[in-house]
């Protein structure tokens, strides 16, 4: 089976540190998740959407997120994805990662001369 | 596609359905996106094609969560089955502790019927069902029995069998320069050992040499008499003992594990096969064959094999034609088969009843759990109603079953083994490879497996009952229904007590027809007397003393000498020699030739079961009064005629109308004739069981060749028997220390020990039957205690509306007694059934015995009536006022 690359500049990883973010605000369903992800970053993290379902088992099996099944605000069957006290010690770990990675990049691209 | 979906999602209640889920929730996403797409001015063609496109590759997402999805749900599935098991364990144990009373009770009764089981079954397992110890043991038959004669002309002519060996037993003087024991041996043609695959441990085998006139003077010695009279000494090959006073070279040590063909046999000799010896080689029998089947054979090819070429070996026979009569031992049998033997089928008996004592305590158990679970109605009503679902219920109530039964079955092996050290060191002789039993591996196996089988059977109906439709509503029911509750459970109770008194009738019954076989047998007079008179085994070494030629000075002037001393013993008042202790072991007979009747030894003769040879003061010293004629006198010697005395029923056989006295017989062979000169009543011989009547006496002092050097003195004393036989063991000594003395035992013992076998079955059959009552009587009381209980107000009532106290003891101990009638018509019809079974252990008395098949009856009658007469009491006590009030 081909490893499926995320798509675009998407590090691997990332997406899942997207859907926990995302599911800070509180139990959500796959679709839910892609749009805040959408609307978040305004379309400029374009994933396939079909990516996040694997993404969200890898996830489950992590003890990171856990689902159920529910009803969704216009009365369907879907599963709800709920971040669990694992998932937010592994937010908070790797967003500080990310954060001071992209701020030593973006050091290194602001010193003297300009790129463009 | 559609309707199959729905299906699949009907199924989902009963189990989730991964596939059905991911398309679920693959659809659900799509379905949203389209919507949105829409709401946002799309084409509804553009609003999916659009869906489509940003869900990505549809079929590798699906296909990974589905596997992902199932891979997850075996996963739980499996996790909640063991938790749950480990949950319902940690309730049982916990349900459990808070009963100790039910608990200890249970277990108890458990632990004895796994104990009595496990027992008896490592005893079946070691000598019945493991395979013989021996290189490809099912390839191994027993041929029957016969002389070296047809051992060779067998040897020579089956085809069937590709390797054939004999052996023969003997029992000898034997003299490592420390002691002289008589040890238990095999003479054994040279091919035995490799045959069986054995080799020695230390040193050895034997060599085809070894086999041939004149060199076998070799010997193997068992790893017991390594350790015993050698103290296990690494250079004991080469050493030399001596066996019947010839001296031998010991050039192996055989491993502990072979006691072919019998736990006792201590060494092996080799046996030199000379067919130049006529009398030895066709004169002889008692060697038994065994052999290896060809590849291809099957062993009833063999058997037919056997069959056929056995009868044509008589016209080989150079000594004489046995005729018609000729005894053709023609066998093939497994070799397991044969050396099991009759011990199989007692062993199964004995199983069998350990089985019954079994499903009572099971049937005792389950008893108890019904009268708890009345008890525990709340607690499972409201488990029931929490949702844990029947099934759940019954899985958590069979696993506290099973919980119950690992602790009795733990118990239980304690049990067994203790039980397992009794019975091997009380094992009758005649059982094989006793050296094998012990509680291994197979025998726990057997024991968890039993306490699985029995924890499922005794707790699965009362589970099943407990939580039964009307039961999970009765959550807030209250004492209103309580009575018929307790009479639907009591109704049930009775059934199993019934089962109960019904098993247990059947091992009564069994165990009283074996008491009364054994009082019978123990009845029999044997013919002569028994008390005062010590009889003891005196082996001189043959060759020192000589043996197998007639009037070896050397042999005549030891036992006279012997005989002199014993007869100067205080106390004693006749002593007296024989050469086959009757009751010891089979006594021997002869084929006779009869003057004017059978005197052709061209011929078939006619055979006396019974030959002794004796001194002249043996039948005085035994008590065995003359009938006709005289007794031998110290003028039988050996240069005057030649004489006999016969049973009385030898005498009618060959004399019907005249007197015995003065007729003539003889050996079955060329010899001057035998002249009767008394008649003496029939005794017993080979035991109390024996019916063949017929004996013939020789003296001793014209004995023949076939006499060998070892002789039993029997003394009849007035002292202490022991000193008397203290005293004859010190004589012996004086004369000569070389020749072991053996078996010093009174005729009492003699007696007692050839009933051990009888012995062993009725105690052990009728400890079961003893402890199957024992759990019958405690089943009624069980049951009625808590019938009376359970009816303490109806009771009350009774009393309130007039009833008398005997009216209400009668009403309790009526029901016990129709409970126990119900199973004991259960119970002896099954009895009528099984006891034929018991028919080989019999003596005296019919399986179908109407003393017994009327007093077990009565028995359990009045077992029923004391059981229940307690709770029965109870009853009268029932308080009318405290009744009425509970209303």
């Amino acid at each position: 089976m081909p490893t499926r690359r995320e798509p675009g500049d998407l590090l691997q990883g990332t997406l899942g540190i997207l859907i926990l973010k995302s599911l800070l605000l509180g139990p959500a369903h796959g679709y839910a998740i892609s749009r805040w992800i959408e609307e978040t970053t305004s379309d400029v993290l374009r994933i396939e959407e079909g990516s996040l379902y694997p993404a969200l088992r890898r996830l489950q099996d992590r003890g990171l997120v856990q689902s159920e099944w529910g009803l969704s605000e216009n009365n369907r069957r879907a599963r709800f994805y709920t971040i669990t006290t694992a998932g937010r010690k592994h937010l908070r770990n790797e967003a500080e990662v990310w954060l001071r990675y992209s701020q030593a990049v973006t050091r290194v691209l602001r010193v003297e001369p300009a790129i463009a | 596609m559609t309707s199959g979906h729905g299906w699949r999602r009907y199924l989902r209640f009963v189990r989730p359905d991964p596939a059905a889920d991911v398309d679920d929730e693959i659809a659900f996403h799509i379905k949203m996106r389209v919507e949105r797409n829409i709401a946002l001015g799309m084409s509804p063609e553009d609003a999916s094609r659009d869906a489509i496109e940003r869900f990505g590759d549809h079929a590798p997402v699906r296909e990974e969560l589905v596997h992902h999805d199932q891979r997850q749900q075996v996963r739980a599935e499996r996790a909640e089955y063991v938790s749950d098991f480990m949950r319902d364990i940690k309730l049982g144990a916990r349900s459990l502790r808070r009963a100790p009373g039910f608990t200890i009770a249970a277990a108890l009764t458990l632990a004895l019927g796994i104990g009595a089981n496990s027992a008896i079954f490592s005893v079946v397992n070691a000598v019945v069902l493991q395979p013989l110890p021996y290189a490809q043991p099912d390839r191994l038959v027993a041929v029957g029995q016969g002389s070296m004669g047809e051992y060779l002309g067998l040897r020579d002519r089956l085809r069937t069998i590709v390797d054939l060996a004999a052996w023969v037993p003997q029992a000898h003087p034997v003299d490592d320069g420390r002691d002289a024991l008589r040890l238990n041996g095999v003479a054994v043609t040279t091919n035995l050992m490799p045959m069986l695959g054995a080799a020695p441990l230390v040193g050895h085998g034997f060599t085809a040499h070894d086999g041939t006139p004149g060199n076998n003077d070799v010997v193997l010695i068992s790893y017991g008499l390594w350790r015993r009279q050698f103290a296990s000494a690494p250079d004991v090959v080469g050493r030399k003992i001596s066996i019947e006073g010839l001296p031998c070279t010991i050039i192996g040590v055989m491993p502990p594990s072979f006691h072919y063909p019998s736990d006792d046999v201590e060494y092996w000799q080799p046996y030199a096969i000379n067919p130049a010896n006529l009398g030895l080689m066709w004169g002889v029998g008692g060697k038994r064959f065994i052999g290896r089947l060809a590849p291809d054979a099957t062993i009833d090819r063999a058997r037919r094999e056997v069959h056929s070429v056995w009868p044509s070996l008589r016209r080989t026979n150079p000594l004489w034609d046995p005729g018609a009569d000729y005894r053709v031992n023609a066998t093939a049998a497994p070799l397991k088969a044969d050396l099991v033997g009759g011990s199989a089928s007692l062993l199964w008996l004995l199983f069998g009843s350990t089985l019954l004592v079994l499903l009572i305590a099971c049937v005792n158990v389950a008893n108890l759990l019904l009268a708890r679970a009345t008890s525990r109605e709340r607690e499972l009503a409201v488990r029931a109603a929490l949702g844990g679902g029947r099934g759940r219920l019954v899985r958590q109530l069979v696993t506290e079953g099973l919980v119950l039964a690992v602790i009795g079955a733990t118990a239980g092996i304690a049990i067994g083994w203790a039980i397992v050290r009794g019975l091997v060191a009380n094992m009758p002789a005649g059982i094989p490879r006793g050296n094998e039993i012990s509680m291994n591996g197979p025998v726990l196996a057997f024991t968890l497996g039993v306490a699985v089988v029995t924890g499922i059977l005794f707790s699965l109906a009362p589970a099943l009952r407990a939580t039964s439709a009307g039961r999970s509503t009765s959550a807030g029911v209250g004492l209103g229904r309580r009575s018929t509750i307790g009479r639907s459970h009591a109704r049930v109770s009775g059934v199993l007590v019934a089962a109960e008194v019904a098993l247990a009738v059947l091992l009564v019954v069994a165990s009283v027809l074996l008491v009364r076989s054994f009082v019978a047998l123990g009845a029999i007079a044997p013919g002569f007397e028994t008390t005062q008179i010590v009889a003891a085994r005196i082996s001189a070494p043959a060759g020192k003393y000589g043996a197998y030629s007639s009037r070896t000075p050397r042999l005549l002037a030891f036992y006279e000498d012997v005989l002199r001393r014993a007869q100067a013993i205080p106390g004693v008042r006749s002593a007296a020699l024989v050469d086959q202790l009757p009751l010891a072991a089979p006594v021997n007979g002869v084929a006779v030739r009869v003057q004017g009747q059978f005197e052709d030894a061209k011929h078939t003769l006619p055979f006396i079961q019974h030959m002794q040879t004796v001194s002249p003061g043996y039948f005085a010293a035994m008590g065995i009064p003359l009938l006709r004629g005289r007794a031998f006198d110290d003028n039988d010697g050996a240069d005057q005629p030649p004489v006999a005395i016969v049973s009385r029923s030898v005498a009618r056989q060959f004399w019907p109308n005249g007197d015995a006295v003065g007729k003539r017989l003889g050996y079955p062979f060329d010899s001057p004739w035998l002249t009767v000169v008394g008649v003496v009543p029939d005794t017993k011989q080979d035991s109390l069981r024996d019916t063949s009547n017929v004996s013939i006496y020789m003296p001793w002092s014209q004995r023949s060749l076939l006499v060998g050097s070892e002789l039993w003195l029997v003394t009849r004393t007035v002292g202490d028997p022991a000193a008397a036989g203290a005293a004859i063991r010190r004589l012996v000594a004086e004369i000569d220390r070389s020749v072991p003395v053996s078996d010093v035992r009174t005729m009492d013992a003699v007696v007692a020990d050839s009933m051990s076998g009888s012995r062993f079955t009725m105690l052990l059959v009728g400890a079961f039957a003893l402890l199957a009552l024992t759990l019958g009587a405690v089943g009624i009381y069980g049951v009625m205690s808590y019938l009376v209980s359970e009816r303490t107000r109806e009771m009350g009532i009774r009393i309130a509306l007039g009833a008398s106290a005997a009216g209400v003891v009668g009403l309790v101990v009526g029901r016990a007694a129709r409970l126990a009638v119900a199973g004991t018509i259960v119970g002896i019809a099954a009895a009528l059934v099984a006891t034929r079974f018991l028919r080989d252990w019999l003596y005296g008395v019919s399986p179908t015995d109407p003393v017994t098949f009327s007093v077990v009856p009565l028995l359990f009658l009045g077992v029923a009536v004391l059981a229940s007469y307690a709770p029965a009491r109870r009853a009268t006590r029932a308080d009318p006022a405290a009744a009425l009030r509970a209303d």
